[in-house]
């Protein structure tokens, strides 16, 4: 019993961290800029794919620093096409009403799963976790891989950066300002436009860096965009659209869900997770966690 | 940009046209092309049943999908399993538990949230109603329906078969013609009017005396009975009905199908319908070209088109107009 209760949190963290990972720049552009990115999920789909094609090189066995460094290479290159996308796109549409914004991010979405489809192609592809992680732990009855513990380690370290970042630095104080007011923040002198690029850089990254990092969490295809991007938005909106702690808690809060569902409705997956979801929202359209949003 | 009106001496010779097109195609295609006409006709109701919400009372729903597929469901069910019933009946009923849906979504959402978060609140049932539709046996969970045979209607002194030759097609033809002056009428009339401006200015709308959670509520009603009486239509004529219908992507196509033709138009959804059944034919063996096409299509209209292909066309006429009257070589 006291396994199960284990195994139940255990993979409940595991869904949650994942999705965190993918949801930390989804909120994060969301509370500055106020898009709601649906491309997210297709850059983080890239940022997998890429990291794919960097470890491919080691063969079969891949070893731990091989397989951070290719995360990284991924985060770089989706933060350089967020370059691209805030020039080309969301620049573009800052007066244009969040109706059409939506849209124009589901085209970018679409356009992501071309591009995936024509490099990469439609067949499922996966990567195995690096050979330091191979093994599995077992803690009261539980049977717990240490890639797992690895996928969930990895989802508080970017919770921590990104809470230390936004609430104990300056420039986490700037952000908060124009997450408030970007008018009056541009009057009393920050280079808004400027802060502005940079979250859309710093939230690309951080999809190139979920992909990286998640590549061996689960097998590569197209269809991977559209399932990460769905879990992603219920916890975006779950926690208060744009709060990245609101996110940390809704991922774990929707992770339990999931966990529970999966173990005693085993054959109904996904009916709960969504039901809740709709659930939270008509009670609380502006989410749980909305009066601490931090930014 | 204002939301154009359409008056009957234009419409109706449009119509007529769109259906002379329709008719003509099963006498000079071969069957493939028969089958993606009837598609596309069903898309033409199902985008601009979609923007009647849109354009019209500032709903954006990103569920239409789920409407759809209730429709094709229902009918698909009723028409294997309960076989007995008339054809009108079962598209009556699913027509029914299309606009049951969209009362129950409405009720719930409408009030308390519009613009994205409706949006959000929409995609979130209707990936709901998927996983729904993917786990009930008698919807025969991830495979689907399949078997659904064309209908025969029973019009008492003589049956109309449905499964002989090209006569279901027909039958689109003539039913979305039919669900497209419907919509015209809604459209054009005072419901439509007020619509109209509760959406560009709630307030006013509301100190006018018009009831606006009502009416929205009864616009996204109509918009999802008719969506699901597409649906309905359409299963026949695929024969089988799959989950995929349901699956929130699918959602997306009236809103591309509106925006590349111009919300602001009536037929703005019928002309993105039939521009995007043409592109789907012409990349239909290219994988990941149609995707990238139409990804880069629905962004270049977002950003540099925003009325879509009339609108670009109305501001070329504008123009071109102005340029040739001689008030303006008076002024020059």
């Amino acid at each position: 019993m006291a396994g199960d209760l284990i195994t139940i949190l255990f993979n409940a963290m595991i869904w949650a961290m994942a999705t965190f990972l993918v949801a930390s720049g989804l909120t994060l552009v969301f509370g500055i800029l106020h898009v709601l990115n649906f491309s997210h999920g297709g850059f983080f789909m890239i940022g997998g794919y890429v990291a794919y094609t960097v470890l491919s090189t080691f063969g079969a066995e891949i070893p731990l620093w091989a397989y951070l460094a290719a995360a990284l290479v991924a985060s770089v290159a989706m933060g350089g096409t967020g370059i691209a996308v805030d020039t080309l796109v969301f620049r573009r549409l800052k007066s244009v009403d969040g109706v059409y914004v939506l849209i124009a991010t589901y085209a970018l979405l679409l356009v992501c799963d071309g591009v995936v489809k024509l490099i990469w192609g439609l067949n499922y592809l996966s990567v195995s976790p690096p050979r330091e992680l191979l093994d599995v732990l077992f803690l009261g009855g539980a049977i717990m891989p240490t890639f797992s513990i690895f996928v969930v380690v990895s989802g508080v370290v970017v919770f921590l950066a990104l809470d230390v970042v936004i609430n104990r630095t300056s420039a986490g104080r700037i952000l908060q300002v124009i997450a408030v007011d970007p008018w009056m923040a541009g009057i009393v002198g920050i280079n808004v436009s400027s802060v502005y690029r940079w979250t859309v850089i710093t939230g690309f990254a951080l999809a190139g860096l979920a992909g990286g990092l998640l590549v061996a969490n689960q097998s590569l295809s197209p269809d991977l965009a559209g399932i990460f991007i769905l879990q992603a938005f219920g916890v975006v909106i779950v926690g208060g659209m744009g709060s990245v702690r609101g996110a940390f808690v809704a991922s774990i809060f929707l992770g339990l869900v999931e966990a529970l569902s999966a173990t005693y409705l085993p054959n109904y997956p996904g009916v709960l997770f969504f039901a809740t979801i709709a659930l939270v929202l008509i009670v609380r359209p502006e989410g749980l966690l909305s009066r601490q949003a931090t930014s | 940009m204002s939301i154009a009106r359409v008056r009957p001496a234009v419409f109706l010779p449009l119509l007529a046209l769109l259906v002379a097109g329709a008719l003509i195609v099963p006498h000079v295609a071969n069957r493939g092309v028969v089958f993606l006409g009837g598609v596309v006709a069903i898309n033409v109701v199902f985008g601009i049943a979609f923007n009647l919400a849109f354009a019209k009372a500032g709903i954006l729903s990103f569920g239409n999908a789920m409407f759809f597929a209730v429709g094709a469901y229902c009918a698909g069910y009723l028409v294997t399993q309960q076989n007995h019933l008339p054809f009108v009946v079962i598209l009556l009923a699913a027509a029914g538990c299309g606009g049951l849906l969209a009362l129950v979504t409405g009720l719930l959402a409408l009030r308390r949230a519009s613009g994205v978060y409706f949006a959000v609140i929409t995609l979130a049932v209707g990936a709901l109603v998927h996983v729904l539709i993917m786990k009930l046996d008698f919807l025969g969970r991830n495979d689907g329906l399949i078997g659904v045979n064309r209908p025969i209607i029973d019009f008492g002194f003589f049956d109309l078969d449905l499964a002989r030759g090209d006569a279901y097609y027909y039958f689109i033809v003539a039913s979305c013609a039919l669900l497209v002056t419907l919509m015209w009428v809604l459209w054009s009339n005072r419901f439509g009017r007020s619509l109209q401006a509760l959406k560009s200015d709630p307030m006013r709308a509301s100190f006018l005396g018009i009831d606006i959670d009502r009416k929205r509520l009864i616009a996204l009603v109509l918009s999802g009975s008719i969506t699901a009486l597409a649906g309905a239509i359409y299963a026949p004529w695929a024969q089988i009905v799959t989950p995929e219908l349901a699956h929130w992507s699918f959602s997306t196509m009236p809103l591309l199908f509106t925006l590349l033709g111009g919300s602001a138009f009536f037929l703005g959804p019928a002309v993105g319908a039939i521009l995007f059944g043409l592109l789907e034919y012409a990349t239909r063996s290219l994988v990941g070209i149609s995707d990238l096409l139409v990804g880069g299509l629905l962004l270049a209209v977002v950003l540099s088109v925003p009325g879509g292909v009339l609108g670009l066309l109305a501001t070329l006429l504008a123009r071109f107009r102005a340029s040739s009257s001689p008030q303006r070589e008076e002024r020059a």
